[in-house]
């Protein structure tokens, strides 16, 4: 494996810190500020829903060992919004949903900070190790500006472990049926009363070259991995730093690499290099009403090199993050945020996404956005909160642009909470960085100028939690509509042996609704059932469809049992997936169609047994239980060279029923 | 003879659960459980001790309350065991004592 370690960028940045706004805002915020909203319950529960005006949940380290979550992409399993794609035999690529829409328009942030854009996207959920997460924040809708306009359809934030906690010195260890052996560790020492650092790290790698339907082409990437990251801070009485470095090594290698494989097999190899510092500063001006003054930001350098066969795509994507912001409550009731950023991403390619020789392209992509935010909260008591936010930014690309963002939370009764946002985003698409992984496909892959993608979203939600003696009842019902201004539109539809990201011509949206309840019994069992519906459209080649490789609704069952003492803990998800509508097929050499006009739903088992012990657990577990596989993800897998070959058409699992087992020490 | 069995074994369970003595100690502890944090080390303490069946916490009250097997362990192991986590306990009897 080669890794390339060259020159750590250097980083200016820093800043967010919350002032308490109502919310249970992610932990990496002033010490103390967040006590008003500090909740001492019997037993921690591993999801809960935002207390501020955010329509959303956080997730904690409870939740994330319920399953083997061994990195973020695995951590929604138990989750009833948010969907985990499938990953597409070719790279690997798994991306989630968020109100029945690709993750691209959820805004990702690590400890408030945006992190995994561009050519990072497809990938990133493998880049975040499950065991270094401390919690997941994900808002749904419209929320805060202060991290910018890009979040549509939501904001998925990662606290990873700080270094201020509880000292500790963890070991993971995991291996599964299909010889995934994963290797984690964190540290964190407390250097003096106001200094700590923490060190993460994490391997891994598969051992088996796996092709479970025996078409000669593997049904999913051999990934080997690295990720270290190393994490500082300190506390003063007046002044707060938070920084950090880290630093991934990323191979992935499918195709024809079998035993079998022909002379000239048909090979993809991804090589991914990824740098990225980051630095927060705190001045604390008055304690008593959460005045300060942060800087914030971050730099990232990341490297692809990418073959799909005799197809090539290269970048060097560097991109630089800061923010300033002033936070202060003006009286109890009425709290003002105000702040200044400064985006800059850029992105030097090299692309040929046709078979044929010649070289490749250069397709360099630069933009510059500096960007103003001013964000009111209004607070009466506990039951009602109100928070207007507007953002104007110039994009050295597209001009100015201004994103309005709305939030309420009213609760007329203490057990039910509604909620309602309306707002705006927007994006800047970087085809090739984000969707390169389409050039697996046969297809040829086709792009245009687009333009930047913009979107309202609307959202309304009611949530009731009834307690029943020492139990707590749940009940949620939510709406969200996504509708779209301009949008890239990836399209399989319009013309045969072509796969295009084109400028959305014609309307766009999506309906969600989704009913979940929760029961949280005081013997230690926990259990959720929920249901959502997606009704999503785009306008493909003039015709308003069905949205492709959508399922058209989820059920969702969970059940956990935690016996008296805790020492013993089961875990049971099931799910059915709805089906959806195909790509339209074509037909293949031998006179077989490429798949069917829609797939059919599909259920989905997992289950989880843990032991806990004074200085380890033990963990061990199956997933997809119900064995339900894609009979043919890899089309044409026989001659990948053709233009009808396609990999990257996956709606349901590649492999078949896995088995897993784990160990955990904390030392 | 089948169903003699099955009575006996009932009767065989039956006893030795009934044979276990089960008894609650009550504390108070010093310095104070303020946050959840307290509450959970000392539960993710106790709760890997031997003979502990149970561990109650109530933070507005300043009580922990511990369920255990006398036959494998005793009031004052359970009490003691408190220094291992830098507690110092008072029973809440005593304490109630000293009130009066």
């Amino acid at each position: 494996m080669r890794f390339i370690l060259p020159y750590i960028p250097l980083f200016i940045a820093v800043i967010p810190f919350q002032a308490k706004s109502g919310t249970v805002q992610s932990t990496d915020t002033i010490s103390g500020y967040d006590l008003e909203e500090f909740v001492v319950s019997k037993r921690k529960p591993g999801t809960f829903g935002l207390s501020g005006p955010e329509t959303g949940f956080q997730l904690n380290r409870t939740e994330l060992f319920r399953a083997a979550c061994c990195n973020l992409g695995e951590s929604f399993t138990t989750n009833p919004s948010v969907d985990v794609d499938y990953a597409d035999p070719a790279t690997g690529a798994k991306q989630i949903k968020l109100l029945g829409l690709s993750g691209s328009y959820v805004q990702m942030m690590t400890e408030n900070l945006p992190a995994f854009r561009g050519a990072a996207m497809p990938y990133a959920f493998r880049y975040v190790p499950g065991p270094w997460m401390k919690s997941i924040r994900v808002s749904k809708g419209s929320s805060t500006v202060k991290n910018g306009y890009e979040a549509i359809t939501g904001q998925i934030d990662i606290e990873y472990l700080k270094p201020q906690d509880e000292k500790a010195f963890n070991l993971n260890a995991y291996i599964d049926s299909e010889l995934r052996v994963e290797l984690n560790a964190d540290a964190n020492f407390h250097l003096t009363p106001h200094l700590n650092t923490e060190i993460l790290a994490h391997a891994e790698d598969r051992f088996l070259n796996h092709d479970g339907n025996h078409d000669g082409f593997t049904d999913m990437p051999d990934i080997r991995q690295i990720n270290l990251q190393n994490r500082w801070n300190y506390f003063g009485e007046r002044y707060i730093f938070h920084g950090g470095i880290s630093a991934l090594a990323e191979e992935s290698r499918a195709g024809q690499t079998g035993k079998h494989a022909p002379e000239n097999p048909f090979l993809i190899n991804l090589d991914t290099h990824r740098y990225e510092g980051y630095m927060k500063h705190a001045f604390i001006l008055n304690r008593e009403r959460n005045t300060n003054i942060a800087l914030a930001g971050n730099m990232t350098m990341h490297e692809l090199d990418a073959y799909y066969g005799t197809k090539l795509y290269y970048v060097n994507e560097k991109s630089a993050y800061a923010q300033l912001m002033f936070e202060s409550d003006l009286t109890e009731k009425h709290n003002l945020s105000v702040g200044a950023s400064l985006n800059y991403d850029y992105l030097g390619q090299r692309v040929k996404s046709d078979p044929l020789p010649g070289d490749p392209r250069r397709i360099n992509e630069r933009e510059t956005t500096p960007g103003a935010y001013l964000q009111y909260t209004f607070k009466l008591d506990r039951s009602l909160t109100a928070m207007a936010g507007i953002r104007a930014d110039h994009s050295s690309v597209y001009g100015w642009f201004v994103t309005p963002r709305f939030n309420l939370r009213y609760s007329p009764w203490q057990p039910l909470t509604l909620k309602a946002s309306a707002g705006k985003g927007y994006r800047t698409v970087h085809p090739w960085a984000e969707y390169n992984y389409l050039m697996a496909s046969g297809r040829e892959l086709l792009t245009e100028q687009l333009e930047q993608e913009e979107a309202w979203n609307y959202g309304l939600s009611a949530e009731l939690s009834l307690p029943l003696g020492a139990q707590t009842l749940g009940i949620s019902a939510e709406y969200f509509h996504t509708d779209f201004r301009q949008q890239a539109v990836v399209d399989y539809d319009s013309r045969p042996g072509i796969l295009s990201i084109s400028n959305l011509s014609g309307k766009s949206r999506s309906d969600v609704w989704q009913v979940s309840v929760d029961f949280k019994s005081s013997f230690g069992l926990d259990a959720t059932a929920a249901w959502r519906l997606n009704d999503v459209k785009t306008t493909y080649g003039g015709k308003y469809m069905e949205k492709a490789l959508t399922s058209r609704y989820k059920v969702l069952l969970t059940l956990s049992y935690k016996t008296p003492l805790e020492l013993w803990q089961f875990d049971a998800t099931f799910v059915v997936n709805g089906g959806g509508r195909m790509p339209a097929p074509y037909r293949l050499d031998d006179g077989e169609m490429s798949w069917g006009e829609r797939f059919s739903a599909f259920p989905s088992l997992n289950i989880q047994a843990t032991r806990w012990f004074r200085h380890f657990s033990i963990y061990a577990g199956g997933e997809n239980l119900t064995n339900f596989r894609h009979k043919n993800p890899v089309v044409n897998a026989s001659d990948p060279w053709s233009p009808k070959f396609d990999p990257t058409v996956v709606w349901g699992p590649v492999s078949g029923a896995m088995a897993y087992i784990g160990i955990r020490f904390n030392l | 003879m089948r169903r003699k069995i099955i009575v006996f074994a009932a009767l065989a369970t039956a006893l030795a659960v009934q044979a276990k003595d089960i008894r609650k100690v009550t504390v108070t502890t010093e310095p104070q459980m303020h946050c959840a944090n307290c509450e959970k080390k000392i539960k993710n303490f106790f709760k890997f001790e031997k003979g502990i069946k149970k561990i109650e916490t109530d933070i507005p009250q300043q009580h922990v309350t511990i369920t255990y097997d006398a036959d494998k362990t005793t009031e004052q192991t359970i009490i003691d065991s408190f220094s291992k986590i830098e507690y110092q306990v008072r029973k809440v009897e005593d304490e109630k004592n000293d009130k009066r």
